[in-house]
């Protein structure tokens, strides 16, 4: 250790050194610990992996008007729009999956005006401050839109991600589905808190 | 560039960034080397993967508890390295159009430009235009030149629109990226082709950056593999004499590129990429310098469980660079790297790799200054093995470490370091490490020589030039007081020995060992979210270099480069999101003196306002150096060129 000896001797805590000892001191003490509630532990699920689960379920559980799809192959559009929270799991869960005779297809878009062809697209929470720009955009067509940004379904969105007690929550704005022509399952809703656009809560 | 995507408050970064960093922290960054990408899924052992998850009920998905990542990702980064991200929206606020100027405003580093086309730029110290102690990637590929263990600034471009983040590690990085990383790290990471989709044409020009222009083209090559190709120019105006005169050195720049990526399964990814460059530099009184190159790069990542993946690479790269009369260079570099990542247990995440270099240099000499032997093929292979255990689940992670590397110079060389890292809640976390870090002869210590005509010589190289040596510690603490604001401090001590000296006492004059040095410094960073809408950044670095002569040495130049860097830096950033789909930033930095130059201190304001008046055209106006005419950022009074003041307009239209 005869390095580690001579480095510490060598090392010359000037005013400066004090300084800022003193400040990582300050910042360590007086900054409040958080309650212990964030601590996590084993057993728990990767919110962007449930997420992108739901996003696959939504393919069962919404009814596309015939119009949305060229013909019964056409496979099922699920966009991202923005930054991808998801790293790999979206293109993961619908590997090799099919809805009726339709298979799944993920893609990514930067822009709404790139929304093709699409069925189901996730608004990324980096396209939050535009909202009201891209759902203007996608008006008229039969997009489920999904976002997890606060307010999401009563901004307009039609499925908003929440997260309640650790655990996933709905919001389902149906005025906005309608609107799409889409219809939801019952299934579906009957786990989603329905609410209404400028609805506050 | 400005994006009202910026007007999303910091979480979305701070989010894709802190998610970066538990990847990095996961692996002390070493993926980062060779993947450059996001594909290595986020593995996470304590939660269920997608494809688990997609067997369950409906309800039984409602009943699941989860782990935020928003959460995770605002606490604070847990890494126990001092690292800074410039992301994708960095670059367009501040209007960045190369690489050297995105790295202005990170702590810890120096980034003086020289004239139109070098820069010099290092962490912690050892500044110059063949600074050598700052290790470069650009999407895991080496641009370090062998010629004097540096980077040729001018020519490393990339489709800067395309970028993901750049990565700016402080510190020895070499028991994972190897020798060279001795005070820090780099890595430019360009997004994955199926994130540049679509056109995109941008352009502008000014009155230094008298034009510039880039288009690119992103497109599906199948249901799973997606391509772009970009093109760039620019034509940069002339660096000024310090009498206001144009020192007559005009730049331009064409480049041009592909990526493709292709995922044939949910467990393979194939990335398959390249770039071709051709600059010209005027010179007053001569020819052209020119310089030309060209690079292909491939890279299969597979995933062989939810805890262990395996990536190899390779890459190919020729660099050629004329300066007429003085030098003349064509370097071919062939690297191949594995990488294999394995979660032993519940506490062990493994990473280790190997690697094999071989170059061919090409030399043609002047009269004055020579290389020999003007022909050169150099190998380097080498092995690293990393351990990362939980202590303590959550709290306190281990990490130990070490690199052996084989050069054909000096034999094997031995980097290992260890790093701690306590969280103790999820605000906190407190990091130290040891390191070993070495910087290898490269052909300008061993091989140069003066004149070229003889024997005799009047510098007869380095022959026994053996390795630099770094130890270094570093303690630092990185906090979130509250969710507006975070805050890092980086502090460290390096010992340097075997520095590299110039023998006058000897006749020839010998290149050698016969320098010894110690550094130490601090790096702070707090970043504050004002409002929803106004963010504040702000920086300070401080540090200190001592070089001293060894006994035996007779150095007398060498040992004055301890002022080749500025003692205090600090900046300040203030990025607004305004109404009407407004951007304005504003930023200041101060650095100051560097007395073995004698370049003063000096404070530079740089501001860019941008708009987006829908969703497919933005405009930018930038302004760098508000107040200042020009100034000085480095070299001597006799040789120097200026900076002056610029700006420019720019346009970016995404269909």
């Amino acid at each position: 250790m005869p390095l580690l000896t001579r480095t510490l001797v060598n090392l010359r805590v000037r005013l400066w050194g004090r300084l800022v000892l003193t400040s990582m001191l300050a910042i360590l003490v007086l900054s409040p610990a958080p309650a212990g509630s964030e601590s996590t532990s084993p057993g728990r699920t990767h919110e962007y992996n449930l997420k992108a689960v739901f996003l696959f379920q939504f393919a069962h559980f919404v009814t596309w008007p015939a119009g949305s799809f060229r013909d019964e192959n056409t496979p099922i559009t699920i966009g991202v729009l923005g930054e991808d929270p998801f790293g790999g799991a979206l293109d993961e869960v619908v590997a090799g999956e099919v809805v009726g005779a339709r298979r799944l297809d993920v893609r990514r878009y930067q822009l709404v005006d790139q929304v093709g062809a699409c069925h189901i697209l996730f608004i990324s929470a980096s396209e939050a401050g535009r909202l009201p720009a891209v759902l203007a955009g996608l008006k008229g067509r039969n997009v489920l839109t999904v976002g997890d940004t606060k307010d999401f379904a009563t901004r307009g969105g039609i499925v908003g991600f929440a997260v309640d007690r650790k655990r996933l929550k709905l919001r389902v704005n149906l005025a906005a589905a309608d609107s799409a022509q889409l219809t939801i399952s019952s299934k579906l809703l009957r786990q989603a808190e329905v609410v209404r656009k400028g609805a506050k809560r | 560039m400005i994006h009202p995507k910026d007007s999303v408050p910091l979480h979305a970064a701070v989010r894709r960034v802190s998610g970066r960093r538990r990847l990095v922290s996961s692996l002390i960054a070493a993926l980062f080397v060779t993947t450059g990408l996001g594909t290595v899924a986020d593995a996470d052992p304590s939660g269920d993967t997608p494809s688990a998850l997609k067997k369950l009920s409906l309800e039984e998905l409602f009943t699941l508890e989860i782990t935020s990542v928003a959460k995770k990702s605002e606490s604070v980064s847990e890494t126990a390295v001092a690292i800074r991200v410039v992301t994708q929206d960095d670059l367009r606020r501040m209007g960045t159009l190369s690489i050297p100027e995105a790295l202005r405003f990170i702590p810890g580093v120096e980034v003086a430009r020289v004239d139109s086309r070098q820069y010099a730029i290092t962490a912690r110290g050892f500044n110059g235009t063949i600074a050598n102690k700052l290790l470069v990637l650009i999407d895991g590929r080496s641009v370090y030149t062998p010629l004097f263990s540096g980077v040729f600034w001018d020519a490393q471009d990339t489709f800067l629109e395309d970028v993901e983040q750049i990565e700016v590690i402080r510190g020895p990085g070499g028991t994972v990226w190897g020798t060279n990383a001795v005070n820090g790290v780099i890595n430019v990471i360009s997004k994955p082709a199926a994130s540049t989709q679509g056109l995109l044409l941008t352009g502008g020009g000014g009155n230094v950056e008298r034009g510039f222009g880039g288009i690119r083209y992103g497109g599906k090559l199948g249901p799973r593999a997606h391509f772009r190709v970009y093109g760039k120019y620019f034509n940069r105006g002339p660096s000024l004499r310090p009498n206001g005169d144009d020192a007559g050195d005009d730049f331009q720049m064409p480049q041009g590129g592909f990526r493709a990526d292709w995922e044939p399964s949910a467990a393979n990814a194939i990335t398959i990429q390249g770039d071709l460059y051709a600059g010209t530099v005027e010179q007053p009184t001569s020819d052209d310098t020119e310089f030309a190159g060209g690079n292909v790069l491939a890279r299969w990542t597979r995933k062989l469980s939810a805890a262990s993946d395996i990536q190899v690479s390779a890459y190919y790269d020729r660099t050629k660079r004329t300066i007429p009369s003085t030098f003349e260079e064509r370097l071919d570099t062939y690297d191949i790297g594995l990488r294999h990542r394995v979660a032993l247990g519940s506490r062990h995440d493994v990473v280790w790799g190997l690697g094999y270099r071989q170059f061919f240099d090409d030399i043609r000499n002047s009269p004055m200054l020579a290389f020999l032997p003007e022909e050169l093929q150099r190998r380097e292979y080498s092995g690293f093995v990393q351990d990362e255990v939980a202590l303590v689940p959550e709290r306190l992670r281990w990490t130990l470490g070490a690199k052996f590397e084989h050069n054909d110079y000096t034999g094997m060389e031995y980097q290992p370091s260890t790093r701690l890292a306590w969280t103790p809640t999820t605000r906190h976390t407190v990091w130290a490490a040891a390191s070993r870090a070495v910087r290898t002869p490269s052909r300008i210590d061993r091989d140069l020589y003066s004149p070229a005509s003889g024997p005799p010589y009047l510098l007869a190289g380095g022959p026994n030039f053996e390795s630099e040596v770094l130890h270094a510690i570093e303690l630092g603490i990185k906090a979130r007081p509250s969710d507006r604001l975070t805050a890092s401090i980086s502090t460290f001590y390096n010992k340097y020995d075997e520095l590299r000296s110039l023998e006058i006492g000897t006749f020839p004059l010998l290149l050698a060992n016969g320098l010894e040095g110690d550094a130490y410094g601090a790096e702070v960073n707090v970043n504050y979210q004002a409002r929803s809408w106004w963010r504040l950044d702000s920086g300070y670095t401080i540090q200190n270099l001592e070089l001293e002569v060894e006994p035996g040495s007779s150095d007398t130049s060498q040992v004055k480069q301890e002022g080749d860097s500025p003692r205090h830096q600090w900046y300040l950033r203030s990025s607004m999101s305004l109404p009407h789909a407004l951007a304005f930033d504003i930023g200041v930095r101060s650095v100051g003196e560097l007395p073995n130059q004698d370049v003063p201190a000096y404070v530079a304001w740089d501001g860019s306002l941008g708009w987006q008046p829908s969703g497919t055209v933005e405009l930018a106006v930038v302004g760098r150096d508000l107040f200042d005419r020009q100034h000085p950022e480095f070299g001597t009074p006799a040789s120097r060129r200026e900076i002056g003041r610029s700006f420019y307009g720019k346009v970016t239209c995404r269909f």
